[in-house]
């Protein structure tokens, strides 16, 4: 059992772990950062997080390694020879440094993402009193498919009344079914809620609250933060 | 962005732009990704995606005409990008929100807006591409603006015929390019709200 199930972690400590890391990747110099990716691992290791499987993906890590091998042929004083490339050890130091802030702000984003799901996040608004934007995204979420097969099928009954020989129209016209299609899409989605009496000013589910756990993990990032920032 | 002022249905026409940009994004986005090369990716995807973005949001203005309207869209679009995807998508992510807030502060100069206004605000969403790529390499790498800066000019001078020795002239070039672009956004996206309100008025 993870640690963030164990002592039952709520979405703002995997927020507050985003808002860390994006902190220390702007404030730790260069030679802490070994460190500071260490502890991003170990805190997304020990949340038990799904997250960690980016690492597992070829195109992250070909993203990385883009950014070393073009640092060392593109910055810093040319100075190791292979084979017929000139490249420098310089700009491949850079580029590891590069990839290390990157590799930890992926990493902090994609624990923090997978830990929310849908309903946590609009507890998450509503804790915030914006509980209309957290209903707004409910339904955005519930709504996707729907108007996905609207999009698809705008595009093809253009496509095949030959609509795309004019672009410009076509693409006005396209635009104009969409939008008039996903209002009424909205519209019904309007009587539905007014059938079912829905009011967003009455509560439904308690709010998130802060638990001693989420002060705990709070206190743990600002004491690895601070420690990682002004160790000598 | 209080629920109090705001009706069940403006929050609805929130989701509906919201979703709608977002399937956008990730439709379009994904097909013009694969049409054209990583490298011109910023240029010309972002380009594209940010217009058409600017459009959506900026229709969905007309239909919920309140101020904060086009930020909660793009706050949408961008959770809806974010769940939609996962992996590392924080670069549009970055975009979709910087683009609604640029948008709505814009709107936020008059209570009820114009088409001059419209084609402001789009102008600056559509502006935030040239600045994009340089937030995201000091945000992801910490550096690299000047490396972004080379290969914006070397790219600009090839496409437009314009010797190096200008960058200058290209690097304004590029950007007067992206506003314009975002201004006949804004253009369209108010003519298409008027045309869309008149559509769904005649049935």
């Amino acid at each position: 059992m993870s640690v963030a199930a164990r002592f039952r972690l709520n979405s703002i400590s995997y927020l507050a772990f985003l808002v860390w890391t994006l902190a220390l990747v702007a404030l730790l110099p260069d030679a802490r950062l070994g460190l500071f990716l260490l502890a991003v691992l170990a805190v997304g290791a020990l949340l038990g997080s799904s997250g960690l499987r980016i690492l597992t993906r070829g195109r992250f890590w070909l993203t990385l390694a883009s950014v070393v091998v073009v640092s060392g042929l593109l910055l810093g004083e040319r100075d190791l020879q292979w084979g017929f490339l000139r490249l420098s050890r310089e700009g491949f130091i850079i580029g590891l440094w590069m990839s290390a802030r990157a590799v930890a702000l992926m990493l902090a984003f994609a624990i923090s993402l997978a830990a929310l799901s849908v309903s946590e996040m609009v507890r998450l608004f509503e804790a915030a009193n914006l509980r209309g934007l957290g209903f707004a995204l409910g339904v955005a979420l519930n709504l996707g498919p729907v108007l996905r097969d609207a999009v698809e099928a705008a595009y093809h009954t253009i496509r095949l009344r030959g609509g795309f020989r004019k672009p410009a129209q076509a693409m006005r016209l396209f635009l104009v079914t969409v939008i008039a299609n996903a209002l009424r899409y909205g519209d019904d989605v309007v009587k539905s809620a007014s059938a079912r009496a829905f009011d967003l000013d009455a509560k439904t589910e308690p709010a998130l609250q802060v638990g001693w756990a989420d002060a705990l993990f709070a206190c743990a990032l600002v004491g690895m933060g601070a420690a990682l920032v002004f160790a000598v | 962005m209080g629920s109090s002022r705001w009706a069940v249905r403006d929050w609805i026409y929130v989701a509906v732009f919201g979703a709608l940009w977002g399937i956008l994004e990730i439709t379009l986005g994904s097909y013009l990704h694969v049409l054209f090369p990583p490298l011109a990716d910023t240029f010309v995807v972002g380009l594209i995606m940010a217009g058409i973005g600017a459009i959506i949001a900026l229709v969905g203005r007309w239909f919920v005409p309140k101020r904060g309207s086009v930020l909660g869209i793009g706050v949408v679009t961008a959770i809806f990008k974010a769940f939609s995807l996962g992996g590392i998508v924080i670069g549009p992510i970055v975009a979709i929100l910087a683009e609604a807030i640029l948008m709505e502060l814009a709107l936020w100069l008059r209570a009820t807006p114009t088409r001059l206004l419209y084609m402001l605000a789009g102008a600056l969403a559509v502006s935030w591409n040239f600045f994009h790529k340089f937030v995201m390499m000091w945000l992801l790498y910490g550096q690299g603006i000047v490396q972004v800066y080379t290969k914006m000019v070397k790219e600009g001078s090839k496409l437009l015929g314009i010797d190096v020795a200008y960058a200058v002239a290209i690097i304004v070039i590029l950007f007067l390019f992206r506003v314009i672009v975002g201004a006949v956004a804004g253009w369209i996206g108010w003519d298409l709200g008027r045309l869309v309100g008149r559509r769904l008025a005649r049935e």
